[in-house]
């Protein structure tokens, strides 16, 4: 009865991990009901530590959407500052998501960044907290 | 009789409550909240990583480069009065500092002397991060007048001339350019003489001497990575905590709570984060400049000098591609920056006095009676926010502080003058 019991759980494990895996690090949903997945380089997110995000904007049908325009900024607003960088739009990667280089977060606590897209000529934002 | 009796009992009552609130501590000792145990483990050394590669300088952790580094950094040659080496005033003795406010070179200079232990692991260098690599801010105070007061023609002759260096440069670096037809002394940095010996050497001739010039600050920068802090009592005490050990005495109670002030109402973590309690980056704190000294323009200047220095990360003195240059090419450079200096190393706090950008205060006590105040900026304005410390809470968040220190996690002939 074992030997099921621990190939079951290890194969649970394994799906677990394939599925985390594509899980994106942040997510948040703009004012116009569009989805933003962000996959960070540094996953689990951590203070003191530069990289590069991956972001994809996706509709209601899951699709991927071309972006107009994209702009990264963020802050602490219980510390009413910025990011210590300034993170830059600098390209696309091989599936197509856009690539954000230059992202740092200098402190622990509740950070908020702040999306701001352009899709078919409509401006669009979205706001994600987390906490670090 | 009684109403008589009454007045004096009230006043003492009351004396007694502001004397105990201000100077007695709470009896017993702090119980960690899952929040807490997080941002305790956070700054154990346990959790520092690897020291990361210097994509900039591929000779960081060649140990020929570390040794030729070791030399040049104990080397009171490298100087213009042949007294001034690095470990003048980086003084292994002193943590890697000189006790002084200000530096003292070959002149006094108008910044405090900052520590080299785990230097490495940071992005920026200079109080105003106006360097972007640790073989860049090398190079810098062998040229600057009031510190090493030499150049870099001066440099290469004496690399030259010494059989030793210069078996050791050509070894890792390949052969070194022909000094001969060089002058005795140039650079574009220097005096009027130094920048016109410097103006009447053709292109090409400036970019080798740079290069090599370059190379001793790789060299310089290998042996710097080699100065780690040390296991301190805090670092036992967060392990007896997280092994959730019945054994918690690596800490005293004061010490305890200083730690739990240093993490919650003192908000002392929000910049000294992590292992080596700097989040390396620059806050405007409001700290008064030496006597007779402008403020200074802090970080808003160092970016802008940073971005301009031929020895940058993007530079053709780098050894790293663009793409590994983020730090450099995605620096902030905004208003709110001005006056903002760097958040120094915690650790090793108590054998590094005087305290900040230009020594200015000269205790610690001080220090955290400046913080709790929190006054405002004479240049744009502090971030910080007062604190309300009571005196008894000021005095356990200086117990707490003093229990990082501990003797470097570096090897003794790294400490010491390299041996002939």
């Amino acid at each position: 009865m074992k030997t099921p019991f621990a190939i079951s759980f290890l194969l649970g494990l394994c799906f677990a991990s394939t599925s985390n895996a594509a899980l994106p690090d942040l997510s948040g949903v703009t004012n116009n009901g569009l989805k933003i997945e962000i996959y960070s380089e540094l996953s689990p997110l951590a203070i003191n530590q530069i990289h590069n995000w991956e972001l994809r904007v996706v509709n209601d049908s899951n699709v991927t959407l071309e972006l107009e325009k994209l702009l990264v900024t963020g802050g602490m607003p219980e510390h009413n500052h910025g990011l210590p960088t300034q993170p830059q739009l600098t390209g696309r990667v091989a599936n197509g998501n856009y690539l954000i280089e230059g992202i740092r977060f200098h402190m622990q606590g509740l950070w908020q960044i702040k999306i701001e897209i352009q899709v078919n000529g409509l401006v669009d934002t979205a706001s994600i907290e987390f906490k670090l | 009789m009684i109403k008589e009796l009454l007045l004096p009992l009230f006043a003492s009552m009351a004396l007694i409550a502001v004397v105990g609130w201000n100077y007695l501590s709470i009896p017993g000792v702090p119980d960690w909240s899952e929040d807490e145990r997080r941002l305790i483990s956070s700054l154990s050394l346990d959790a520092l990583p690897p020291l990361p590669a210097d994509p900039s300088n591929k000779f960081a952790d060649e140990p020929e480069a570390v040794e030729f580094g070791h030399r040049l950094y104990f080397d009171t040659r490298l100087s213009s009065n042949g007294q001034v080496a690095c470990a003048s005033c980086h003084k292994p003795e002193l943590m890697f500092t000189d006790g002084l406010s200000l530096a003292m070179g070959v002149d006094i200079g108008p910044v405090h002397t900052p520590s080299l232990v785990g230097l490495a692991y940071s992005p920026w260098f200079y109080w105003d991060g106006r360097k972007d690599s640790q073989w860049a801010q090398a190079l810098a105070p062998l040229e600057a007048k009031h510190e090493h007061a030499t150049d870099r023609v001066q440099l290469l002759h004496l690399i030259a001339e010494d059989k030793t260096y210069r078996k050791m440069y050509e070894n890792l670096f390949g052969p070194l350019i022909s000094t001969e037809k060089l002058p005795e002394s140039a650079t574009p940095k220097g005096n009027a003489q130094q920048q016109a010996n410097w103006d009447a050497l053709d292109g090409e001739t400036q970019r080798a001497v740079s290069r090599s010039f370059a190379n001793l600050g790789k060299a310089i920068a290998a042996y710097q990575r080699k100065l780690m802090p040390g296991r301190s009592r805090f670092d036992d005490y967060v392990a007896q905590v997280m092994a959730n050990s019945n054994e918690d005495d690596a800490l005293s109670n004061s010490e305890k709570s200083g730690l739990k002030l240093f993490i919650g109402k003192g908000q002392c973590i929000n910049c000294h984060n992590g292992p080596l309690f700097t989040n390396h980056e620059f806050h405007n704190t409001a700290i008064l400049e030496a006597n007779a000294q402008l403020p200074s323009m802090g970080r808003y200047d160092g970016i802008r000098i940073s971005r301009e220095d031929p020895f940058n990360c993007l530079g053709e003195f780098s050894d790293a591609q663009a793409t590994q240059c983020s730090e450099l090419r995605f620096a902030r450079d905004t208003n709110d920056l001005v006056g903002a200096m760097k958040t120094p190393t915690l650790r090793n706090i108590s054998l590094t006095a005087p305290y900040m950008h230009s020594g200015q205060m000269t205790d610690l006590a001080q220090v955290i009676e400046h913080y709790n105040e929190a006054p405002s900026s004479m240049l744009s304005h502090n971030e910080a926010k007062p604190l309300g410390l009571r005196p008894v809470e000021r005095s356990q968040l200086e117990d707490f502080l003093m229990t990082l220190s501990a003797p470097l996690a570096t090897e003794e002939k790294w400490l010491a003058p390299p041996e002939y």
